[in-house]
């Protein structure tokens, strides 16, 4: 029988090429992070949110937030998977006339919000989580958001409301490749010490390897079964452009696009592994 | 105004536990009906406008009706882009109520002001604004807009202002108002300023034998165009007078409307010039000293025609 790791590894291989082969040469941008966040979204679709693609808007639905709006690709070719929309509108991603922009989309079925300026993702989360909390309703909300973006105050007053507000159902994801606009965010504004800055905000703090399927579905169940009342935030220590050695590990991946003959080259490459 | 929004919120509240009211930690004195029989659905967020609008699209996205509450500058313009991503692009059913609506904090000053805010909201798609001249009006407003369910900005006064009308009248979104009929000029006016105008007019009546229409625009956007065009129909003058700037607020949207259809007149547009309030004093002083009260309105009517001639 496949392991869990076995099935998530063939499903993220395969997402890494749908990621390619819709992408718009030479203009096409923000690669490197949607890749650093496929790992995460691929084991939350698959083994953690409750989600209906006949049925996007069930009221028992989980929510999951992509408050980094720019790693959008990573989340349609998902949905795409999981048979929310057609392989003809994924692939219409960045085309003129087509329906997926650069950053993610409301107007598409299985996205809740719509982001792309940073430091939204969280109060709209934190409202969901309100509300559920109040009706007794056992729904989970995930945000996921990058490390860059909590140098926006919004988030921390969200941060600060989530904890006295002892909203459990909230579960917040920092893809933590330590890479924003212009350089590392060590250099740009130091976020460290990170953990300790959530524990000090009374949240729970997880820590998890961004790239290890089974640690992070473990770590999202041992999630949902916490019994004390505080939010909780997984800190995923991740590489920006996972998966394609053309990305990896390369702060350019995030402005860089490519022309049609290096996308079919990674394409070549990716079909061979 | 802002006691008789509440009171009507709360009505509201009673018969509908969809409805949530969320504040920025103002309202103290005035909020404690809704927080001691509401206390699930009135959420003080603090000091932290940013987070107040993305709570209530995140609520409002799960099936809720969300009240926001603050100062206007404070619910409107350190939030805006919420108000546009989060609020407008998704169209969502959240009332801000904005209190404070032009000059009405007086001594608080310039922070406090609110003479830019119609120009910036009007330019959101999904928007629409309700600036009622009374408190009848804004209870009957909130009753009328109880199932629009799309984002609303409501622009209230700070506490009591004068009464315009004497009883409920039959109120319809984006309908415009006849406040007092009249042959010889028109003046569109919104908010709370309504009272000086209709002094105004009546100044004008008996000094100098001028009859005035005087049109409360309650809702700014969306409006009925097809009214405006009737209005200024045989007017010898246009004016618009407003507690707000010039640039983009009630006179630059009838020019527009005027531009975009073909009229060709000119409007005497009376509200704020294009320089912060230095002067120190209460609304009323403050009025009287940018002639915005009635006296001043007439001055400036007086003047124009004065030099149309």
């Amino acid at each position: 029988m496949q392991s869990f790791t076995q099935k998530i590894r063939l499903k993220v291989s395969r997402l890494r090429q749908l990621i390619v082969e819709s992408l718009l040469p030479r203009e096409s941008h923000h690669i490197g992070c949607s890749l650093s966040i496929l790992d995460i979204v691929t084991v939350l679709y698959y083994s953690i949110l409750r989600t209906n693609p006949k049925k996007p808007s069930d009221p028992d639905r989980d929510i999951f937030i992509l408050s980094k709006g720019h790693g959008a690709l990573a989340v349609y070719a998902v949905l795409y998977e999981k048979g929310f929309f057609s392989k003809d509108i994924l692939m219409s991603y960045d085309r003129d006339g087509g329906k997926l922009p650069e950053h993610i989309t409301h107007n598409i079925s299985g996205v809740e919000v719509s982001t792309g300026s940073l430091g939204h993702g969280l109060p709209i989360g934190s409202g969901f989580a309100l509300s559920f909390k109040n009706d007794r309703k056992d729904n989970k909300v995930y945000v996921l958001m990058s490390d860059g973006e909590l140098n926006e105050g919004s988030n921390w007053e969200s941060i600060m409301f989530a904890a006295h507000h002892k909203l459990s159902n909230l579960i917040a994801i920092i893809d933590l490749n330590g890479y924003q606009g212009y350089s590392t965010t060590e250099k740009v504004l130091d976020l460290s010490p990170l953990s300790e800055k959530f524990q000090s905000f009374g949240w729970n703090v997880h820590t998890v390897d961004g790239h290890n399927y089974e640690d992070m579905r473990l770590l999202f169940q041992k999630i949902q079964s916490e019994t004390n009342t505080k939010p909780n935030v997984v800190i995923a220590r991740t590489v920006k452009g996972k998966g394609i050695p053309f990305f990896e590990g390369k702060f350019e991946s995030h402005y860089l696009s490519i022309d049609e003959e290096t996308k079919k080259t990674i394409l070549t490459q990716l079909q061979r592994n | 105004m802002r006691n008789a929004v509440i009171n009507e919120i709360y009505k509201l509240m009673k018969n509908d536990e969809r409805i949530y009211f969320l504040t920025g930690d103002l309202g103290f004195h005035v909020l404690e009906k809704i927080e001691k029989d509401f206390s699930k659905r009135f959420i003080n967020v603090g000091i932290a406008e940013q987070n107040m609008i993305g709570i209530a699209a995140g609520l409002a996205l799960s099936g809720k009706k969300v009240y926001v509450y603050s100062i206007i500058p404070f619910v409107t313009m350190r939030c805006f882009e919420q108000i546009r991503d989060d609020l407008c692009y998704h169209d969502l059913d959240v009332t801000i109520i904005g209190v404070g609506s032009g000059l009405s904090y007086g001594i608080l000053s310039g922070t406090h002001f609110a003479l830019e805010d119609i120009a910036i909201l009007r330019s959101l798609p999904n928007m629409t604004i309700f600036s009622p001249a009374d408190e009848i009006e804004a209870s009957q407003g909130i009753r009328a807009f109880n199932n629009y369910a799309h984002p609303i900005y409501m622009r209230i006064g700070k506490s009591i202002e004068p009464q315009i009308y004497k009883d409920s009248y039959e109120f319809r979104i984006g309908k415009s108002v006849v406040l007092k009929k009249g042959k010889d000029i028109v003046i569109f006016t919104t908010g709370s300023i309504s009272h000086e105008v209709l002094k105004s007019a009546h100044l004008l009546k008996i000094q100098n034998n001028i009859d005035v229409m005087v049109i409360n625009i309650h809702t700014i956007k969306p409006l009925e165009i097809k009214r405006i065009k009737e209005f200024i129909k045989d007017k010898k003058i246009i004016v618009s007078v407003e507690e707000h700037g010039l640039i983009g607020g009630l006179g630059s949207i009838i020019l527009e409307i005027f531009s975009d259809n073909y009229i060709n007149r000119n409007i005497l547009r009376i509200g704020t010039k294009d320089h912060f309030i230095k002067e120190i004093g209460t609304q009323a002083y403050l009025r009287k000293i940018l002639h915005l009260d009635a006296n001043g309105i007439y001055d400036q009517i007086i003047n124009y025609l004065h030099n149309e001639k």
